[in-house]
């Protein structure tokens, strides 16, 4: 690949973005060129915003995701918006993290959760041929490559496989079992074909809905995962005003005692989602998908060779 | 870099930083022991601090050798040193005089001793050379005259200078200097 003229890189490029449209042309949805700076923040604990000062005195924040635009014109009748463009994550560095990367998402009225994951999985598979489809839930996958039954462990048990598996005791069981889905899980998601990862626990939930499964509340929420890579996170969406700033308070409770400054309430969002539609919506990672069509095997083989300082260790020796 | 972890001091080999889905961020560390060599590999929240290892390493010549060890001094502050056998370890067949080693130190004390990579010397005891009748590379036993025991070429002779890999006690070729 090091021998390859740039040139071939970046039309191959261009024809990835052209296919990516024509997707979404395709099935007549709604393109928005989202703006990247807003006036409040997501709140979520393990999202960093990138914060700039955009008039003497006064800041924005760059965009983590379009989501709250998007639905926002959702709830104001635009027909299935899709949004293709950058988004931006504060201190997101490594094989396959960059602070700035291309976002394809997407929002559908009336799918299901179902629905969503299959068109998610029609749209990777442009990219990544010949891909088949296993639907497996958090529940099952913790079963399945750990033998852990998430409802029953205890905290004396996971603080083993903590020390078991090279991390420490102590860490809060929510760390540690995320410690145990990206070191003992993710590695074997999307060996095959796709593997859609569904019903995240109720805390995660995020922006998505809930239900009941086996007798246990789970978020209507999926990640599609390839090699191991997380491409795609989807939800069911959620159009409860009040359930909504509920768990954007909890957030700010989880981002304190991360240490992390707290963020104000996007209150106009808050007004309006309670028109929000049925629908489902999911955001897409294209530099990963395009990373995995080229066959690199890190984001910083496919970035423009103006962007490589980010990755060499010099430079980001003091991080 | 190196750091300290459970009160020993390793070497940082390669650190992965890692973030699942919708959670926190974890850096994955492949450490070596820089006593006993080992490869561990740890996973540490983001942001979470490591102590550094209070390793420093020095440029020493060697002296001479005693009976426990061997005495080494610093190039800079002439201080000297005398390195216990078992730190020396396997590195006692490449001790020669008027060689600069690397001497790694943990808490002031000697932990490892690294000797040049190449290094030459004259060879003090070897058969002599058979002429003919080779269709390949064939080596002979050779030693030293610091006693490393080494296979050389057998159009090498007794008395000549070689340049000899530390790392594997191989040769290299006859000796440039």
């Amino acid at each position: 690949m090091s021998l390859e003229l740039p040139r071939k890189r970046f039309e191959r490029r261009s024809c990835f973005l052209k296919r990516a449209r024509a997707f979404f042309e395709e099935r007549g949805l709604t393109e928005i060129d989202c703006f990247a700076f807003r006036k409040k923040a997501p709140i979520d604990a393990y999202i960093d915003v990138i914060e700039a000062e955009v008039l003497p005195n006064i800041k924005a924040f760059l965009h983590t995701s379009p989501e709250y635009e998007l639905k926002r014109l959702l709830a104001l009748g635009v027909h299935d918006p899709y949004f293709l463009g950058h988004v931006f994550r504060k201190n997101d560095l490594g094989r396959y993290h960059h602070i700035e990367f291309l976002m394809a998402e997407w929002y559908r009225k009336d799918f299901i959760l179902e629905e969503m994951i299959e068109e998610t999985a029609q749209f990777i598979s442009l990219f990544i041929p010949n891909t088949s489809l296993e639907i497996l839930s958090y529940d099952e996958a913790f079963e399945r490559f750990l033998g852990i039954d998430l409802s029953v462990i205890s905290s004396e048990e996971l603080k083993k496989k903590a020390i078991l598996f090279g991390g420490s005791s102590d860490w809060d069981d929510k760390t540690i079992i995320h410690f145990l889905l990206s070191q003992k899980i993710e590695p074997h998601l999307g060996k095959k074909g796709l593997t859609a990862l569904t019903h995240y626990p109720k805390d995660e939930a995020a922006l998505a809905q809930t239900t009941f499964l086996n007798g246990k509340e789970v978020a209507m929420r999926f990640e599609i995962y390839k090699e191991g890579v997380e491409l795609a996170n989807g939800y069911q969406e959620l159009s409860d005003a009040k359930e909504l700033k509920n768990r954007f308070e909890k957030e700010n409770q989880r981002r304190k005692k991360e240490g992390k400054e707290p963020y104000l309430l996007d209150e106009t969002f808050l007004k309006t989602i309670d028109q929000l539609p049925s629908c489902s919506g999911v955001s897409v990672g294209l530099d990963r998908v395009w990373m995995l069509s080229e066959k690199a095997s890190s984001l910083q083989q496919l970035l423009s060779p103006l962007l490589d300082d980010w990755h060499n260790p010099s430079f980001t020796k003091s991080l | 870099m190196k750091v300290e972890v459970d009160k020993e001091p390793y070497l940082v080999l390669i650190n992965e930083f890692v973030k699942p889905g919708k959670g926190q961020a974890f850096n994955r560390i492949k450490l070596k022991n820089m006593i006993n060599g080992r490869v561990i590999e740890r996973t540490y929240k983001s942001g979470e601090k490591l102590d550094l290892a209070d390793v420093e390493e020095a440029q020493m010549r060697f002296l001479y050798k005693e009976t426990d060890g061997a005495v080494f001094m610093d190039e800079k502050s002439f201080d000297q040193v005398t390195i216990p056998n078992d730190v020396i370890g396997n590195n006692e067949p490449w001790l020669m005089e008027e060689t600069i080693y690397q001497v790694v130190f943990y808490k002031g004390n000697v932990i490892e001793l690294v000797p040049p990579t190449f290094m030459e010397m004259v060879v003090t005891e070897t058969s002599p050379g058979v002429r003919g009748d080779t269709s390949g590379r064939v080596l002979k036993p050779a030693t030293t005259e610091t006693g490393a025991k080494i296979q050389i070429p057998i159009f090498v002779e007794e008395g000549e200078k070689i340049k000899v890999d530390t790392r594997t006690a191989e040769y290299v070729s006859r000796a440039t200097s």
